[in-house]
């Protein structure tokens, strides 16, 4: 109807582009033709598929963000932390918004050394391959000036950030680092397995001690933060964010919960002192209250600095701490096993008290060796005519051979299961090992029993194993009379506030039914080897401030024990052919406050190098106030 | 009156001058191109609001001014003035062009010359062009049916097709093919077979492979990003999906003026030239956006309605170049929008943001006026 004929032109000669009327229906037809075209695709992408680009839309603006939680601490019972976070600055980019010249002008800005600038050029590939929408971290914990200056200056760098990220950070360096662990970089398997959990694959997760099997109470729970970007990345405001955003903004993260440990800091920097200043290469120490199954302190050495393990370990070091014949990422205390040696000899005596097999006042020649069916087993030296006691205190072979003879290694094994050995003592760390207390029937099983291997356990030589807190836990039961606790490390689990979530209590494995009066007899032993000359400990010194019960071991090392003397490093004091020492025993006498047991690997004699560390720890503790004085006790007298 | 041409209705006589004046001036076509320029005006003050491009807005607004007052101009002197100048006014166009290939400035370092800077204002002579082919091409069939010797016309045909090369190799794929495409339909519009042109075309269709290879490595991305925009969605794809996700989610009534996220927060980069549609549909909806391609529709109505009524065939032809040339922009622009055609630069009549089209086609709205204004008596 707008097409109307002309009413012009004046002549009346008719239209003057005839063609052009001729034509009106092909222009109306393409014409109409282009709007239905475009109308139609305006009503599909609009009425038919609206819902779903306006749903892309909001994705393209919003997008979210974890918030880190920090992890919880690990305090000791004073509260002192072994585990606490630092503040560290990551700086992060976007690869794909990183312009060269912002590169350049982060390198101007913060005068980048050339590795620095390597790696940044590193990371930024990687995170390209990976997702080069997502900020990766470039320069990883870095000082606060420079997160200062790069945070002035984020309007000349479009595409990098700053992250306030706290890091972890032991303040006690490799004070009870395999108690403590440390954390590192997630593993391939971890990471399919932990981010269905919601970790992030760049976290840190605990590798070891604590820190791994805490795990789950440590790290607390992530938040979530949705923020508004436009398409160059660039965050938008909080107000306009406001609009676009539907539901809450920031979801908090929830801090992991705190451990409060029962170890004695103050306890255990002694015994690592003790250690450190008796120069011995490797060793292992466990310190436990008898009344609770408290441990107060937990050794080994070599240990590592879980600061640096946490960070980025370089090759080399990594290397050098690998190959070290001392296996420093093995936790001495509880996962690896050892021959006990003379410290296992209560078990021999037990059972044979309780037998009737023995009697304190039986008197048993020593002459130095001793005849088995053919072979010929040799005392630590020729103590003549002694009774039991005596022969603890001296720590004769022979008596206890004898009695070995009567009760035979399964009754030898079964006393030792009741005190807890062969079994882990369920710590729930570093994987806590069972250890092997050989029966007849193992043997039958592993080749032919013969009757020189119960000669063998009386002693705890042998196949007899056993790790260092399964003995601290078993005379920590000879101590408080006969109860033996699963062992205890962490005593309560608090928030972050302080508020107390889990207050755990003693957990008792078993009461042990062993007459008072054999454990009398034993602990008179005992008492004798610390206290009385001729003693095994009393010969290489004594405690005077507060009354030692103590029994040393010296534990063989059988022959094939690897010979790869050449290829192992030099190590100041290390002869893997070497005896084990120990040392087991408490304090103070009466009344006991503290088990202890001290093994020195390859250490040698146990009354010459275990005791005089026990020795140490125990004068430097009491020493320092508690001092109780037993007026019972003997002139204090020097080690020679 | 005379000497401007401008003859008055009779039944006007009698009326005051101005009153007479008033009458013939063809305020449907006024009112019509006010309406597209405050669309844009609003258009490209939420696409550039509160953003480092904010003083677009303002540098559109003299534009707006220059180019009202190119309307008057082209609505003044009378048009068969510039019909008889217009192989003079093409040659200067073309003359143009030659210059901005050897001393333009390129239009952000893409490696195309587009732009020549004429005393500070960045000028393209190719929209120049476009007015300069429409002229010539009026002059041409102003006769009736082409009256020259076959030598002639060859000439002639070769004088509208230099400047199409010379765009093409700037190079300027989209305003080229566009330009093509009103030389073409003029040609089957106003001459009386439309044989010579079905030949024309069918020539121009079979010589695309050639073209395809002399089109420059960013020209056949975006021509295969068009025919697969999911294959490199950071890359050629990207204007296409963003633009569909813009106009898709502005659903039916879309999201409010300034509230189209796509484009407040740069999704969609330089939208304010080619794709201002994409804002347009994303804060008005399905509703918005028919709104306005009814507007053009009328507006394309009005222009051949005043081709029907025009006094002679130099006007009508006038009219059916510009109607073309507004088609196509609008048809090219918006299909590339709504991801139906590849991504070129053919803007938006007086939508997009951008002095030199903006200018030429008020200009183009003027000689529209100038048909109109003068199609009583002789």
């Amino acid at each position: 109807m707008l097409l109307r004929h002309s009413d012009g032109p004046a002549s009346g000669n008719g239209p003057v582009l005839p063609e052009l009327h001729r034509r009106l229906k092909w222009i109306a037809l393409v014409g109409i033709g282009a709007l239905v075209l475009l109308g139609g695709r305006l009503w599909q992408l609009q009425v038919m598929r609206g819902e779903g680009y306006y749903e892309r839309t909001v994705s393209n603006v919003v997008k979210e963000r974890y918030l880190s939680s920090v992890r919880g601490k690990i305090l000791d019972r004073k509260g002192v932390p072994l585990a606490d976070n630092r503040p560290a600055f990551n700086i992060y980019a976007t690869p794909k918004q990183l312009e060269p010249t912002v590169r350049e002008e982060l390198s101007r800005l913060l005068g980048l050394s050339g590795d620095e600038l390597e790696k940044v050029d590193e990371r930024l590939a990687i995170g390209k391959k990976r997702d080069a929408n997502r900020p990766i971290m470039i320069l990883e914990d870095q000082g606060r000036d420079r997160a200062a200056l790069v945070e002035q200056a984020l309007a000349r760098l479009p595409g990098v950030e700053v992250h306030h990220e706290p890091y972890r950070f032991y303040p006690q360096g490799d004070l009870a680092a395999h108690l403590v662990g440390y954390m590192s970089q997630m593993t391939a398997a971890e990471a399919d397995r932990l981010t269905t959990q919601g970790y992030d694959t760049s976290e840190l997760v605990g590798r070891y001690g604590l820190e791994s099997a805490w795990e789950n109470y440590l790290r607390g729970k992530k938040g979530i933060e949705r923020y508004a970007v436009d398409a160059r990345g660039q965050r938008l405001d909080d107000k306009t964010a406001a609009t676009l955003i539907e539901g809450d903004r920031v979801i908090g993260a929830v801090p992991g919960a705190n451990l409060v440990l029962t170890i004695d800091l103050e306890l255990q920097r002694l015994a690592e002192k003790a250690i450190a200043q008796s120069r011995v290469p490797a060793a292992a120490i466990v310190i436990v209250e008898p009344k609770t199954g408290k441990v107060r302190a937990l050794v080994s050495k070599p240990s590592f600095d879980p600061n640096v393990m946490t960070g980025h370990l370089t090759r080399q070091e990594d290397a050098m701490l690998r190959s070290d014949p001392r296996k420093p990422f093995i936790d001495k205390a509880l996962r690896a096993t050892y021959p006990p040696g003379s410290v296992f000899k209560f078990i021999t005596a037990l059972a044979s008290l309780e037998d009737g097999q023995a009697v304190e006042d039986e008197s048993i020649v020593c002459n130095g060796a001793y005849e088995l069916s053919g072979t010929t087993f040799r005392c630590n030296g020729s103590h003549g005519k002694q009774d039991l006691v005596g022969a603890i205190q001296h720590s004769c072979n022979i008596y206890f051979w004898r009695l070995a003879e009567r009760i035979g290694l399964d009754r030898i094994a079964e006393v030792a299961r009741l005190y807890g050995f062969g079994a882990p003592t369920n710590l729930g760390l570093n994987g806590d090992a069972g250890g092997r207390i050989p029966t007849k029937a193992w043997y039958e099983q592993h080749s032919r029993y013969k009757v020189g291997y119960a000669t063998n356990a009386a002693t705890g030589q042998g196949d007899v194993e056993v790790t260092v807190l399964q003995m601290a836990m078993a005379y920590a039961a000879l101590a408080n009379g006969g109860t033996l606790y699963v062992p205890q490390v962490v005593e309560r689990v608090e928030a972050s506030d302080g508020r107390p979530i889990v207050t755990y209590q003693p957990t008792i494995a078993r009461e042990i039914k062993i007459s008072a009066d054999a454990l009398e007899i034993w602990r008179r032993g005992m008492w004798k080897a610390a206290n009385e000359p001729g003693g095994t400990a009393f010969d290489h010194g004594h405690v005077s401030i507060v009354p030692v019960m103590g029994k040393t071991g010296t534990a063989e090392i059988r022959s094939r024990t690897r010979k790869k003397e050449e290829e192992e490093r030099d190590i100041e004091n290390w002869n893997p052919k070497r005896s084990h020492a120990w040392f087991s025993g408490w304090a103070p006498a009466e009344n006991p406050e503290l088990a202890i047991v001290v093994f020195i690997e390859h250490g040698g004699s146990g009354g010459r190098v275990a005791w005089p560390i026990a020795k140490q720890i125990l004068e430097s503790y009491y020493g320092k106030g508690q001092v109780t004085v037993d007026p019972k006790a003997p002139k204090p007298k020097q080690a020679p | 009156m005379r000497g401007t041409g401008l003859e008055l209705p009779r039944s006007t006589i009698g009326v005051s001058r101005w009153r007479r004046f008033r009458a013939a001036v063809d305020w449907p076509l006024i009112l019509t191109v006010i309406a597209l320029c405050t669309i844009g005006l609003l258009n490209l003050y939420s696409a550039t609001r509160g953003t480092r491009h904010h003083a677009k807005f303002d540098t559109q607004m003299k534009w707006m001014v220059i180019g009202a007052i190119g309307f008057v101009v082209a609505t003044a002197i009378d048009y068969r003035a510039m019909v008889r100048l217009a192989w003079i006014g093409l040659g200067l166009a073309i003359v143009l062009l030659v210059i901005v290939r050897l001393l333009g400035e390129g239009a952000h370092g893409k490696g195309s010359y587009r732009w020549l800077n004429l005393f500070g204002m960045g000028i393209q002579p190719s929209e120049l062009a476009k007015l300069m082919v429409i002229l010539a091409l009026a002059r041409m069939f102003q006769d009736g049916e082409l009256r020259d010797v076959p030598a002639m016309i060859g000439l002639k045909a070769i004088a509208l097709a230099v400047p199409v090369g010379l765009i093409a190799i700037q190079p300027d794929l989209g305003s080229a093919v566009l330009l093509g495409l009103v030389i073409l339909t003029v040609g089957f519009l106003v001459m009386q077979s439309v044989w010579p042109m079905v030949h024309i075309t069918l020539a121009g269709l079979l010589s695309i492979p050639i073209l395809w290879e002399m089109m420059e490595v960013y020209q056949k991305n975006r021509v295969l990003a068009f025919l697969d925009p999911s294959s490199d969605p950071t890359g050629n794809g990207w204007h296409t999906r963003q633009s569909i996700f813009a106009v898709g989610s502005g659903k039916i009534w879309g999201k409010g003026w300034g509230e189209g996220t796509q484009n407040q927060f740069d999704f969609l980069p330089e939208h304010w030239t080619d794709f201002p549609y994409s804002v347009w549909a994303e804060e008005w909806g399905f509703v918005g956006s028919v709104f306005l391609l009814a507007i053009f529709s009328f507006l394309l109505v009005w222009i051949l309605n005043v081709a029907l009524s025009a006094r002679d065939r130099a006007g009508a032809v006038i009219c059916v170049g510009v109607a073309a040339m507004t088609f196509w922009h609008v048809v090219v622009n918006i299909a590339m929008v709504l991801g139906l055609a590849p991504v070129v630069g053919v803007t938006l009549p007086f939508v997009s943001y951008g002095g030199s089209s903006l200018v030429v086609f008020l200009c183009a709205m003027g000689l529209v006026a100038n048909v109109s204004l003068r199609k009583h008596g002789y």
